[in-house]
Order: structure tokens, then C-alpha cells, then sequence
């Protein structure tokens, strides 16, 4: 796999960025809002609300930027990280809302049909990047479900070991081993 | 510290799958900074996770580049768009701000002009009331003055009178009208020593401006002038006559100014003094 080259060093695109350019902003758009999209529909399976959420975090990014520290971390992963979060925190907030409402419970098996329609639903997978979709696929299947249970859904490890019923240190190892997998899938 | 066995420890991909604890993420944020092997492993962790995030691309609908881009502010750092730019950015961030100030202004303004206008009108009206109870209290004033002068006049003649009344050997003497001046009824103060006269008229018929009412004294058959008087209700000082006797008090109808002697066919009243 091969990633896109930036056509400024990152530096100068932070440098810009702190600028609120807007030349600097389309490249960034244009870099990562697929895969922050892809992302948000992986957490929250529904395009409607992945469209606004990625809305709301580019505003976040936006306002934020001066936070953004190139010592602690690369870019993406903080883009990635405010994403995330932003998706996390909106579905803990909904979940919150609709807990205490008993009449709620009913919508919530609507969500739940949505939800399934919306994994039908989704759209095909950006051509590029089938090759990387088929090296996703070789994950194995256990460690890609840890991952994308406390990534995606935003489980500690504790809550993800008790939801698939697997004593902590196996999930703390899996984890480990899924991310090596990656590691190596990507780099090979 | 063992940094391969820390490495190992899963801490790091909780930390990049953002599922560390606080504490571990300040403790991972701690020891990368000072290893550069948990650096180096935490850098790699990161590239495989957005390596995946990349792999799960999925093209956003094309209208929403330019919908989130409507809700971001830019700086102005184009050279072609700055000078398009700057131009309704100055124009359209003043607005909001000056626009409520603008119409504040006015209504205060317009308040505090209502409230001066209110207040003149006020002022207007205090001066209005004030100046008409002025106006009554001067006319009470002068209505009062004049009072105070008849009554000292009064008082005056009335002293006189009681000065005359006082003086031993005063005579009161009453003079009814005949049947000339049937309501005609005054007195005549008189002291025979002195020879001081005043008339008190209770009433006496009015006369055309031409006449005077005249008082004579009688003497050994003589008449002799005592002096003129309108016909007007109150004390009259005449002029002292003759000491002496006097037979009788007369009046006669004269014309104005007097007669040096008496028509008798006009008297109106005649009374004898008392025997002396």
C-alpha cells in the first residue's frame, strides 16, 4: 500500500494550517475526510449521522488546531483520535438520553433495523483501496472483532473481556497481537 | 525500567486504540518522551491503526466538502481571494456589532429627550400654578391693605369721636328728618366749651351732585354756619364754631359749597340744645 504523498512537507501544511488556510484545509479534506468517514461509518453504521458527525469534527479540528502538538503525535492520528472521540462521545450521549425513557425502547429496535438496512446499505469501498480492504480481510477474524470493539465502540478493555466473555489478559494480549498483524500486514 | 517488557504489556495499543486509562496515558505519554524505543513502537502502532483507518475509506458525499467548508472561518491568506475577501469581512463583522449600539443610541437619546421635554412641561405647569397663586395672594394683599386703611380711617375718626365723647361737657344732640327727609336721622357731637362739632349720620336722603346738606347753630335767633357735608353714613368732623351757646342745630339743603344764610324752605331737620 502506498499513501498518498502530501505535496507540502507536513510542517509547512501545520504551519499553514495554524493560518486557517483554506487551500490548506482542502488538502486536508481532500487527504483524510474518506478515511474519517470510513471510520465513522464503521462506529456508527449510518450515513446520515456519519455525515454530520464528520462535520462536527472537522469543525472541532478547526477550532483546535492550535492544540495540535507534532511532538506528541502524527497528524492523522490526532485527526483520527478527535474523530473517534467525537463519534464516541455522540453515541454515549444519544445512549444516555434514551436510557431512563422506557418509551424509547421501541425507537431504539428501529435504530436497531436502521442499523442492519445501514449495513447493507454501505456504499462500495473506495476502488484504491480494495487491495487494502483484501489485507484487512486476512486479520483474524477474533482479533479484528477487539479491535474494532474498543476501537469503533469505544470499550475499555475490561468492558470488551466481559461483553465477549474472555478473561482480561487474553484480551489485552489479542489486542497486541492484532495490532502486530497490522503493523506487519501494512509494512511487509 | 524494562522497556521491552513494557512494550509488551499491551499498554501502548490500549493507548493508541485510546482505550489507556488516564493514568496510563500520562504514563505512556511520560516514557516515550523519555524512551525512544517506546517512541518508536508507539509511532509504528499509530501508522498501522491510520494504515487501517485508510483501509476502511469511504468516499464522503461530494456536497459535504463544500458544506463543512461554509461552517469554517478562514484566514485571509490567499493573495487572489484576500483582497475579495477582506472587502465583505470588514463590511458584514461590523454590522451585527454596531447596528445594536446604533439603535441604542437613539433610544436613549429619544428617551432622554422625552424625559426633558416631560420635565419642562412640569416646570411649565409649577410656574403656571405658582404665578396664578401669587396672582390671588397679591390681590388678597392689596384687598386686605385697603381693609386695614378703612379701618384705620374708621378707627381714626372713630378715636376722635371718642376723644369729642370723652370731653367733659360733649352733648349729643339727635336730628330727625321732617317731613322732607322722613328717613333722615344723624347727631350732632358738640361741646360747648370748646366749641369741637361732629356729625354722625345714620342716614339721610342722597342729593343731586349740585347740593350739600349745610348745619347751622341758632342763637338768640340768628342762624349761623356750621358747615357743609355730603350725604354719606358715618362720622363727619366739622370745623369748630364760636365757643359759646348755642340755641339750636339746623339743616337746610344748600347748593354745593353752601349758603351764607339759610333757605328755611329747604330744612329739613331742626333740634334745641339742651337748656345750659
Amino acid at each position: 500500500m502506498k499513501r498518498t504523498q502530501p505535496f507540502v512537507s507536513e510542517s509547512v501544511l501545520i504551519e499553514k494550517l495554524s493560518r486557517r488556510d483554506q487551500q490548506a484545509f482542502q488538502w486536508l479534506y481532500d487527504q483524510y475526510s474518506a478515511a474519517l468517514y470510513g471510520v465513522l461509518l464503521k462506529i456508527v453504521q449510518e450515513e446520515e449521522q456519519a455525515e454530520d458527525l464528520l462535520q462536527e469534527a472537522f469543525i472541532k479540528i478547526w477550532n483546535n488546531l492550535d492544540a495540535y502538538d507534532a511532538n506528541k503525535g502524527r497528524l492523522f492520528t490526532w485527526l483520527l483520535n478527535i474523530t473517534r472521540n467525537t463519534a464516541i462521545d455522540s453515541i454515549r450521549a444519544s445512549k444516555a438520553a434514551h436510557r431512563p425513557n422506557p418509551s424509547k425502547a421501541i425507537r431504539t429496535d428501529e435504530e436497531n433495523v436502521y442499523i442492519v438496512d445501514g449495513q447493507h446499505n454501505t456504499p462500495p469501498v473506495n476502488p484504491d483501496h480494495i487491495g487494502v480492504q483484501d489485507v484487512v480481510d486476512q486479520l483474524r477474524p477474533e482479533r479484528k472483532e477487539l479491535i474494532d470493539l474498543v476501537y469503533f465502540k469505544g470499550y475499555t478493555h475490561e468492558e470488551a473481556a466481559e461483553s465477549l466473555n474472555l478473561p482480561l489478559g487474553t484480551v489485552k494480549t489479542r489486542i497486541r497481537a492484532a495490532l502486530q498483524e497490522l503493523k506487519q500486514l501494512f509494512h511487509s | 525500567m524494562n522497556v521491552a517488557e513494557y512494550i509488551a504489556s499491551g499498554t501502548l495499543e490500549a493507548y493508541i486504540l485510546g482505550a489507556a486509562s488516564d493514568q496510563e496515558r500520562r504514563e505512556v505519554e511520560c516514557l516515550s518522551s523519555i524512551y525512544p524505543e517506546i517512541k518508536q513502537e508507539l509511532d509504528q502502532l499509530a501508522l498501522a491503526l491510520e494504515d487501517y483507518a485508510m483501509a476502511l475509506s469511504v468516499e464522503p458525499p461530494v456536497a459535504l466538502r463544500e458544506q463543512i467548508m461554509s461552517q469554517l472561518t478562514f484566514g485571509v491568506t490567499q493573495k487572489t481571494t484576500a483582497a475579495d475577501e477582506e472587502e465583505p469581512e470588514t463590511k458584514v463583522l461590523p454590522m451585527p456589532d454596531t447596528r445594536p449600539i446604533y439603535n441604542f443610541t437613539w433610544i436613549a437619546a429619544a428617551s432622554v429627550g422625552l424625559l426633558l421635554l416631560a420635565f419642562s412641561f412640569f416646570l411649565i405647569t409649577r410656574l403656571r400654578d405658582n404665578q396664578q397663586a401669587l396672582a390671588s395672594l397679591r390681590s388678597t394683599n392689596a384687598a386686605l391693605q385697603q381693609d386695614i386703611n378703612a379701618l384705620k380711617t374708621q378707627q381714626s375718626s372713630s378715636s376722635q369721636v371718642m376723644a369729642l365723647l370723652r370731653q367733659p361737657g360733649t352733648q349729643i344732640i339727635q336730628l330727625k328728618g321732617n317731613e322732607k327727609a322722613p328717613d333722615g336721622n344723624l347727631a350732632v357731637y358738640w361741646n360747648q366749651q370748646t366749641g369741637q362739632l361732629a356729625l354722625d349720620i345714620s342716614s339721610l336722603p342722597a342729593l343731586p351732585s349740585s347740593q350739600q346738606y349745610q348745619l347751622w347753630t341758632l342763637k338768640g335767633g340768628k342762624p349761623f354756619d356750621a358747615g357743609v357735608f355730603d350725604p354719606i353714613t358715618g362720622v363727619h368732623h366739622l370745623h369748630p364754631i364760636q365757643q359759646g351757646t348755642v340755641d339750636a342745630f339746623a339743616i337746610t339743603i344748600e347748593q354745593r359749597g353752601g349758603s351764607p344764610t339759610p333757605h328755611l324752605e329747604s330744612l329739613i331737620a331742626m333740634t334745641p340744645t339742651k337748656a345750659s
